[in-house]
């Protein structure tokens, strides 16, 4: 198998995924007891507003006829209008989509460099007092709420101590936002060197960063040690030993073998984290994806909802095909290889 | 005097249990003997009766909760256990080699077996990449690997079980070692495999006339491939001596059981005389650890038994034995 057929047969087979999301997520939002109807028409319309209305939003048809037209548009990718905001729901994901990636990403790779080097340095000494403390920050992470981190934070590091800017979106109303470019505040505002801008959105990132941080590390660390333990009571690290390589070597060994395994799992961390970032962007008004997916659930903004769930979906599987390649680049037992 | 010379090793396992009470398990209980240069030295006795401890003991492999707490291992007059790990970690792979019996998880998966006997060589000798490399081939085509230089790119994952145990008989020869530990070696092996294993092995040990300790469980391949033999129980060398004398006239009643156990005296017999579990290392019975399943066992057996020179080099230590013979 040739490294395109395999792409080939990766992509296609995201199709079928992705249209079973699609179909769930499609009769799930429908069958809440909110009406988006009433919603929208507010608490004093009457009946042949309401009427009207339902017919223009097309859901006085049946749910198969809706499901139709809905794939129907999909396909020449047009996800619908948000009811909200009236804009097409491609247009307000690609404007908060930035602000949710910037948020993640940080946190990715902060959690990625303290939770890899913690859960490999716990496993060289299983129990040791390191280890302890490791297992510990790791518990915590997982098991306190993502919102009470927050709280906490802001009372603390906003409320008390003064530190931290206030909670109220990626940039303070003194500083003019960038142009866009990536997307980021801080970034695009580095690329200008409109210092103040820098400062501004730079110091807003911290808290919300550093929270999601310690959510991000704590399953990293728990199966860094994990694997890592695994590969240094395997038998090739015993017998690298009994070959009297070098100390240097047999590490080098472990950490090559180790690398595959950890890889995959921060990855398929990854994708759960866009979902699990929007409470956070809640709580700081953000103004990200995540934030946007959660108002458009609450609203029952059926197209902006459908449009949340699959970009989560797409997101997920681009992930994965991207593991999937560099696992055959690095793995000499893959099938391209043999 | 002897290439490797073990004495009065002692090895314990120390943990917690649940109530993180200090638990001891005497593994090794004083084991003594001696590998010559161009001898090849059988190491029997059933499984937990400290076989392979003994050998991680001796090449300081043991695992974090085992601790050698008494004894000595003079290998070429040096003493491994006294010795810094970095001086025992250049012994080993290049004086002293391992072969083990799981070759195929035991490779690097990650690199190509030709990479893997280099890495070896160029741990231990400054040797010059095209050097390093041709003796790899050369090594491959020694132990039979068909095609070496092609063979060379494979990874381990490509190889058979037998393959790979030929790769892991390379990768032990290629620095010229002076004794070779084989733990095992074909246990994990089909059986047609395992005698064409074993037979390149002993050719390739007695062409370069290695010391060599095998451990095993298999009184054939003893029988066959050893000048010397050393039955363990328990974390003790009961008997040892000379294949052939101890295979004629077993002293120790353990051995007696064990000769009497192989398949064709069972068939011929009917019935196996070995039987009984191990005893438990943390609660060692006092005197002879075989007394509780010894059927020649006396009152005078609960007291230390001596060792008792049989016959020219060939010893047991045993109460029973010692009164028909004299007392060393």
């Amino acid at each position: 198998m040739t490294l395109r057929q395999f792409l080939l047969r990766r992509v296609l087979l995201v199709i079928p995924i992705l249209f079973g999301i699609t179909f769930i997520t499609f009769m799930l939002v429908r069958v809440g007891d909110r009406d988006p109807v009433a919603m929208l028409a507010g608490p004093l319309a009457d009946r042949q507003t309401l009427a009207t209305l339902r017919t223009e939003m097309g859901l006085d048809r049946s749910f198969w006829e809706q499901f139709a037209i809905y794939v129907g548009k999909l396909i020449q990718l047009d996800f619908g209008k948000s009811w909200e905001s009236n804009n097409p729901v491609i247009v307000d994901i690609a404007n908060r989509l930035p602000a949710s990636l910037e948020l993640l990403l940080i946190a990715m790779l902060i959690g990625a460099a303290v939770g890899i080097p913690v859960g490999l340095r716990s496993a060289q000494r299983p129990n040791g007092a390191f280890d302890q403390a490791a297992r510990f920050v790791s518990l915590l992470g997982f098991s306190v709420p993502t919102y009470w981190f927050a709280l906490m934070g802001i009372f603390i590091f906003f409320f008390k101590l003064g530190w931290a800017p206030p909670p109220m979106g990626r940039i303070g109303l003194d500083a003019i936002p960038p142009p866009d470019v990536t997307g980021s505040y801080f970034i695009d505002s580095l690329l200008v060197a409109d210092w103040s801008a820098v400062h501004s959105s730079g110091t807003r990132l911290v808290l919300p960063v550093l929270i999601f941080s310690v959510i991000v590390a704590a399953p990293i660390i728990k199966h860094t040690r994990a694997i890592a333990l695994e590969v240094l009571s395997s038998d090739y690290i015993r017998y690298a030993r009994a070959s009297g390589l070098s100390p240097f070597t047999v590490r080098r060994i472990a950490l090559r073998n180790a690398f595959t395994p950890v890889l995959t799992f921060v990855a398929s961390e990854l994708t759960g984290l866009l979902a699990a970032v929007s409470l956070l962007e809640f709580i700081f008004a953000w103004g990200g994806m995540g934030q946007w997916g959660l108002n458009a659930i609450l609203n029952s903004d059926f197209a902006a909802v459908q449009g949340y769930v699959l970009t989560l979906a797409l997101f997920s599987a681009v992930i994965y095909v991207m593991v999937d390649i560099a696992v055959l680049m690095l793995e000499p037992r893959s099938a391209l290889k043999a | 005097m002897s290439l490797l010379e073990v004495e009065n090793l002692h090895t314990h396992f120390i943990t917690r249990d649940l109530g993180n009470r200090i638990r001891v398990a005497t593994a090794l209980n004083g084991v003594s003997f001696a590998v010559g240069e161009g001898e090849v030295v059988g190491i029997v006795g059933e499984t937990g009766a400290g076989k392979s401890l003994t050998a991680m003991s001796v090449i300081g492999l043991l695992p974090p909760a085992a601790k050698v707490v008494a004894g000595t291992a003079r290998f070429a007059g040096d003493d491994l256990l006294a010795m810094s790990p970095a001086t025992l970690n250049r012994l080993r792979g290049d004086q002293i080699t391992l072969i083990v019996q799981s070759p195929k998880t035991s490779l690097d998966p990650l690199k190509r077996i030709g990479d893997q006997l280099v890495r070896i060589q160029k741990a231990h000798r400054a040797v010059s990449d095209d050097e390093a490399r041709r003796n790899a081939v050369e090594m491959l085509a020694t132990v039979g690997i068909p095609d070496p230089e092609q063979r060379a790119r494979a990874w381990p994952h490509e190889l058979s079980g037998g393959m790979a145990q030929r790769v892991l008989i390379a990768m032990a020869l290629v620095n010229g070692p002076r004794l070779l530990i084989a733990d095992e070696p074909t246990t994990g092996l089909d059986v047609t495999v395992q005698a064409q294993i074993l037979d390149l092995l002993m050719e390739l040990v007695q062409a370069r006339r290695l010391a060599a300790m095998i451990i095993t469980h298999d009184l054939g391949i003893v029988a066959h491939y050893c000048h010397r033999m050393a039955v363990m129980f328990a974390g003790r060398i009961v008997e040892q001596g000379k294949v052939a004398d101890i295979f004629k006239r077993p002293a120790h009643p353990y051995t007696k059981a064990l000769i009497a156990s192989t398949p064709k005296q069972i068939a011929a017999r009917g019935y196996a005389k070995v039987g009984g579990l191990p005893p438990n290392l943390y609660a060692l019975p006092s005197g002879c650890h075989y007394r509780d399943r010894c059927p020649e066992a006396e009152a005078a057996c609960t007291t230390e038994p001596p060792l008792v020179t049989v016959r020219d080099g060939q010893r047991a230590l045993c109460h029973v034995v010692a009164r028909g013979t004299r007392v060393q």
